[in-house]
C-alpha cells in the first residue's frame, strides 16, 4: 500500500511539478527521499537553497513522512537539528496530504513563521521584538549556508 | 524559582503566624494567665488535702465530693460549701452518709457487680492488657427515682464579659437550668446500644510540649490506668451521649472503676476511695487504698499534673461541666482462667512483637465485661448492662491487616482486567462504543476509596504501612488507569455532544444536520484531559465527605444512604446497555459471518462487542465479594449487620444486568427496541447521483481519486446503468460527502475519526 502510493506521488511530482520545490528518491530506497526548497523571494532566505530529507513510515500514508532540514537555517520554528515544528507533521497529519503539499506548507511558513509556537524561543523572542536584526541574520545565515 | 516580592511576603506573614502563636500553654492575655492560676492553685489545694488522706478519713475540700448523698437527700438546696457545719470529716465509711453513691447503688456494686466471689487474686486470672473496643447492649434502671447532687463549677473558668478584664470572677455558679444544647438533660430510652473503647495509658508526657512520654506505674502488676471511651445511643441513634472517663483496672481482681473528670468533679482524687467497695472487709481495704493512693501519686508527680496544665485543659474541662453529666462506671471483667499468667503473658508478646509463638491467636477469647453499672451523682440516672464482649484490639489490627492485603490483590486483578480491556478496545471506532457513565461510576468507587484509605492512614497510625500500600494500589487503578481510558472513551465522544438520542441511533448526522457540528475540528486529548480530571475530583471529594458525613447520620436515614447508594453504584453495566443499543451490534452470528468475509476481503474490521467478557465478570465479580462479605458474614472486621436479604437483591440486579449484556451479544444489541423505533443508522455504503459525483470532479468513467492511496474508486452512479456491477462494499461515503476505498477509509479509522480531506468528525463503524 505505502510502496504504491509513494509512487504515485513521484510519478505526480515529476508530471506536474511544485514551482519552487523539488523532491525524489535517494538512491534505490524509495522510502528514502531528498527534497529542496528554495527560499521565497519575499523572505529573508531568497535566494538560498535548502535541502531536506524525508523518511516515509511503512504505514504511510496513515502515518506522517519524517522530515527534516539538512541545510542550517535561522527560523524560529526549525532548530539547529533541522527538525521542523508545523502541526500537520504531527498530530494534525491527514493521509489526504501529499509530499508536495507538506513542502508547499514548508514554504510558507519560511515566509510567516509561527513564533506563538516555537521550537526556538531566542528565535522567537528577536523575531517578535526585533524584526529588523531577525531578518538580518537570517539572510545572512543563508548566505552562510544555503547559497 | 525566582522569588518576587509577593510571595516573599507570604511566606513572612506565614512564618509570623507559625511563630506568633500563642506558647505551650496556650495563655494569651493577662485574664487567662489568672484564670489559669486559679485553676492551678485550686488543684494544688486540693492535692495537698488528698495527700492528708487516709482510708479512713472523709473527702476534705475536693470538687465534686463535699456533698455526700444523705446531705443532699435530706436538703436538696444544700449548697457544696466547705467545711459544712456539723459533718465529721475524720471519718469514713462505705455508705451513703459518707459516698456520694445512693446505698442500693452501692449495694448492687458490692453484691452483682464487684461480687465476692472474685474478690480471690489467687484463683481467677484477668488480662493484664485490655485495650479493645467492646459493643454491649444497655438499660435504664432509673432517671429520676435518686436525688441530683449539686456540683458548682467555680466561676474563674468563665470567659471574661469584657474586653478589659483582667481578674476572673470569684465564687461558684450551680446549675440549674442546663444548657439546652448540652448532653446533661436525662437518658430517656430503656434499652440502647452500648460501645466502650478501653485504651491503655501507660505513659504519660512529663514537660508541656515535649513529645517523651516516661512510664510512671510502678505497681503494673496491681493497677492500670486507661482510658475509656464510653458511647450510649438507643436504636434508631436519635438520642446520643458519650463520655470520656479515665478509669483504674486492677488487674488482680478484674475490676474497672471508671470516672468522668470535669470543672465540677476532680474524679482522679476519689479512686482509692471508690476502688473498695467491697464486702468482706478483711484488712485488705487499707492495703488496697495505699497502693491506689501511691499509684495516683505517681501519676501526679510523673505527669507534673499541674505544671503541663494549659488553656486548652481549662476549657475543655469547662466545657466537660456544662455540657455533659458527670458518670462513675463500675465494670467487673471475666476471668480467663483458661490460661495461666505465663501463658497470657506470652500472648501478649506474640501480639506485640510476632515471632510465631505458640499462642494459637485464633482461639483468643473476647474480652467480656460481665457486668457494669453506670452512675451519675449529678443527675441521678443510673444504667446497667450485661456482656459487653470485644475482640482484644492487637488481633482486630491483624485481621484488618488481612483483609486489606486480600484488598490489594482484588486491586491488582482489576488492574490487571482493565489491561485487558484497553487492549480490547485499542481503536477510537472500538472505544467509541464504550459508555463514560459506565467506567465514571466504577472510577468514583475506586477513586473515593482510594480517600478514604488515606484519611485512615493518617487516623490508624499501627495500619499505616497496609493502608498506605492499599490506598496506593486504588489510587493508581482510579487515577492512572480509569481514568486515562475514560480519557480517551470522552475524547473518542466529543463529537456526539448536544446531538440527540434518535440521531445517535441513527449512527452520526443526519443530511440536513447544522453543519456546525458537522464542520468541528475534534480537539485533542491533552485539552479534554484537564476539563475532565478537574470534574473527576470534585465529585470525588464531594463523594468522599458525603459518605464519611453519613456515619453520623441517624441510623435509619444512613442505612438508607447506604443501600440507596450500593444500588446506585452497582448499576454500572447499566449505561453500557443503553449504549450498546444506541450503537448498535450486530448479533453474534452475523458478526461472525462478516468477519469470515472480511477477512476473505483482506478488511481489518472492527465490529466486535466493546467490553471484553473477562472484564465484565471479573470486574463484578471483584466488586461484589466485599459488599457480600461485610453484608453476611456476621463477625465481619467492620462490625457491620447482617442482611443477607440486601445481597440476594443486589446480587440478583447484578445478574440481571450481566444477563441483558449477554443477550445483547448473542441477539444484537437492540433486540428489545422495536424495529419501527430505530431509525435506520449512517450507512458508509450508498450508490451517488451522478450530479454529486460530477461537482466532485469526477471524470467520465464515473470514478474519482481516493485521497488516501491516490487511485481511482469505481462508483455505483444510480442513473448509469453500466456501472451497477460496482459494488457499494467497496468504497464508502463520508457524511461529508467525501469517497474512499473501503479499505483504506477504515484502515484510517482506526487512527482517527476525522475526514482526511476536510477534517470533519466521521460516524464510528
Amino acid at each position: 500500500m505505502s510502496l504504491k502510493r509513494i509512487t504515485k506521488e513521484l510519478n505526480d511530482l515529476g508530471r506536474d511539478p511544485p514551482t519552487s520545490c523539488s523532491a525524489g528518491p535517494v538512491g534505490d530506497d524509495v522510502y528514502h527521499w531528498q527534497a529542496s526548497i528554495m527560499g521565497p523571494p519575499d523572505s529573508p532566505y531568497a535566494g538560498g537553497v535548502f535541502f531536506l530529507s524525508i523518511h516515509f513510515p511503512t504505514d504511510y500514508p496513515f502515518k506522517p513522512p519524517k522530515i527534516a532540514f539538512t541545510t542550517k537555517i535561522y527560523h524560529p520554528n526549525i532548530n539547529a537539528n533541522g527538525n521542523i515544528c508545523l502541526d500537520i507533521l504531527k498530530d494534525q497529519w491527514s493521509p489526504a496530504l501529499t509530499i508536495s503539499k507538506v513542502l508547499l506548507s514548508i514554504c510558507s511558513l519560511l515566509t510567516d513563521a509561527n513564533p506563538d509556537d516555537p521550537l526556538v524561543p531566542e528565535i522567537a523572542h528577536i523575531y517578535k521584538t526585533d524584526r529588523a536584526k531577525y531578518e538580518a541574520q537570517a539572510r545572512e545565515w543563508t548566505k552562510k549556508y544555503a547559497v | 524559582m525566582e522569588i518576587d516580592g509577593n510571595t516573599l511576603l507570604i511566606i513572612i506573614i506565614i512564618l509570623f503566624l507559625f511563630f506568633s502563636t500563642p506558647g505551650g500553654d496556650g495563655v494569651s492575655s493577662q485574664y487567662e494567665f489568672n484564670q489559669l492560676q486559679s485553676f492551678k492553685s485550686q488543684l494544688n489545694t486540693e492535692y495537698e488535702s488528698f495527700e492528708q488522706m487516709s482510708y479512713n478519713s472523709g473527702f476534705r475540700n475536693i470538687t465534686g465530693f463535699k456533698l455526700s448523698f444523705n446531705d443532699v437527700k435530706d436538703d436538696p438546696q444544700r449548697n457544696a460549701t466547705y467545711p459544712i457545719p456539723s459533718k465529721d470529716y475524720d471519718r469514713w465509711f462505705q455508705n451513703q452518709d459518707y459516698l456520694i453513691l445512693p446505698e442500693d447503688v452501692t449495694t448492687r456494686v458490692k453484691n452483682e457487680v464487684w461480687s465476692p466471689n472474685m474478690n480471690k487474686p489467687e484463683e481467677n486470672v484477668f488480662p493484664p492488657n485490655i485495650t479493645s473496643s467492646l459493643l454491649g447492649r444497655i438499660q435504664l434502671i432509673s432517671n429520676n427515682k435518686h436525688p441530683r447532687i449539686p456540683m458548682p463549677v467555680p466561676r474563674f473558668y468563665e470567659s471574661p464579659t469584657e474586653f478589659s478584664d483582667v481578674t476572673p470572677p470569684e465564687g461558684e455558679t450551680y446549675f440549674k437550668d442546663w444548657p439546652a444544647h448540652s448532653e446533661l438533660h436525662n437518658v430517656t430510652f430503656d434499652t440502647g446500644e452500648l460501645t466502650i473503647q478501653l485504651t491503655h495509658v501507660d505513659k504519660v508526657p512529663s514537660q508541656l510540649g515535649s513529645q517523651k512520654k516516661k512510664f510512671f506505674n510502678s505497681q503494673t502488676d496491681r493497677w492500670k490506668f486507661l482510658n475509656l471511651r464510653i458511647s450510649l445511643s438507643d436504636k434508631s441513634e436519635h438520642e446520643r451521649h458519650s463520655l470520656y472517663t479515665n478509669a483504674i483496672y486492677d488487674v488482680r481482681r478484674g475490676r474497672i472503676l471508671a470516672m468522668t473528670e470535669s470543672a465540677k468533679f476532680h474524679s482522679l482524687f476519689a479512686f482509692p476511695h471508690y476502688m473498695n467497695l467491697q464486702n468482706d472487709n478483711d484488712n485488705d481495704d487499707e492495703d488496697t487504698f495505699d497502693s491506689l493512693k501511691k499509684a495516683v501519686k505517681e501519676y501526679w508527680d510523673k505527669s507534673n499534673f499541674v505544671k503541663t496544665l494549659t488553656m486548652g485543659d481549662l476549657q475543655s474541662w469547662y466545657d466537660e461541666s456544662i455540657l455533659k453529666c458527670e458518670y462513675m462506671v463500675f465494670l467487673q471483667l471475666s476471668p480467663w482462667n483458661q490460661y495461666t499468667r505465663d501463658q497470657i503473658k506470652m500472648i501478649d508478646d506474640e501480639l506485640n512483637w510476632p515471632l510465631g509463638r505458640p499462642a494459637n491467636l485464633s482461639h483468643l477469647p473476647p474480652v467480656t465485661v460481665s457486668k457494669g453499672i453506670l452512675y451519675s451523682p449529678d443527675c441521678g440516672v443510673e444504667l446497667e448492662f450485661h456482656d459487653a464482649k470485644g475482640e482484644r484490639y492487637g488481633l482486630k489490627i491483624r485481621s484488618i491487616r488481612t483483609h486489606l492485603l486480600f484488598g490489594i490483590g482484588l486491586f491488582i486483578a482489576q488492574i490487571y482486567l482493565l489491561l485487558c480491556q484497553m487492549h480490547h478496545t485499542n481503536t477510537p471506532s472500538s472505544v467509541n462504543k464504550i459508555s463514560v457513565y459506565c467506567f465514571s461510576m466504577i472510577n468514583l468507587v475506586d477513586g473515593s476509596l482510594a480517600t478514604i484509605y488515606f484519611f485512615s492512614a493518617s487516623i490508624l497510625p499501627e495500619l499505616y504501612l497496609p493502608l498506605v500500600t492499599s490506598a496506593f494500589a486504588c489510587f493508581i487503578l482510579a487515577s492512572v488507569f480509569e481514568t486515562r481510558y475514560l480519557i480517551s472513551v470522552y475524547a473518542s465522544q466529543l463529537n456526539e455532544r448536544n446531538v440527540g438520542i434518535s440521531t445517535l441511533l441513527r449512527g452520526g448526522h443526519s443530511t440536513n444536520e447544522d453543519t456546525d457540528t458537522a464542520t468541528a475540528v475534534v480537539p485533542d486529548e491533552s485539552s479534554i484531559s484537564g476539563s475532565l480530571y478537574a470534574r473527576f475530583f470534585f465529585m470525588l471529594v464531594s463523594f468522599t465527605l458525603l459518605s464519611m458525613s453519613a456515619r453520623w447520620w441517624p441510623r435509619k436515614v444512613r442505612m438508607m444512604f447506604e443501600y440507596s447508594a450500593i444500588i446506585v453504584l452497582n448499576s454500572y453495566w447499566l449505561p453500557q446497555i443503553f449504549r450498546n443499543a444506541i450503537k448498535g451490534t450486530l448479533p453474534r452470528r452475523n458478526r461472525l459471518r462478516n468477519q469470515r468475509m472480511n477477512e476473505a476481503m483482506g478488511v481489518r474490521r472492527q465490529n466486535k462487542m466493546p467490553l471484553l467478557w473477562k472484564f465484565v465478570l471479573g470486574t463484578t465479580f471483584i466488586r461484589t465479594l466485599p459488599v457480600v462479605y461485610v453484608f453476611t458474614y456476621s463477625s465481619n472486621v467492620f462490625r457491620h449487620h447482617r442482611n443477607v436479604r440486601f445481597v440476594v437483591v443486589l446480587c440478583l440486579w447484578l445478574l440481571f444486568q450481566i444477563a441483558v449484556l449477554y443477550s445483547q451479544d448473542i441477539l444484537g444489541s437492540r433486540w428489545f427496541l422495536p424495529k419501527l423505533s430505530i431509525p435506520e443508522g449512517y450507512s458508509y455504503h450508498k450508490a451517488m447521483p451522478a450530479q454529486d459525483l460530477l461537482e466532485h470532479g469526477s471524470t467520465a468513467g464515473y470514478t474519482i481519486d481516493c485521497a488516501i492511496c491516490m487511485s481511482e474508486v469505481p462508483i455505483r452512479v444510480e442513473e448509469v446503468p453500466e456501472t451497477h456491477k460496482v459494488d457499494e462494499q467497496t468504497y464508502m461515503v463520508t457524511p461529508c460527502a467525501h469517497i474512499f476505498h473501503t479499505q483504506c477509509l477504515e484502515n484510517w479509522m482506526s487512527y482517527k475519526l476525522q475526514c482526511p480531506v476536510c477534517r470533519s468528525p466521521l460516524p464510528p463503524l
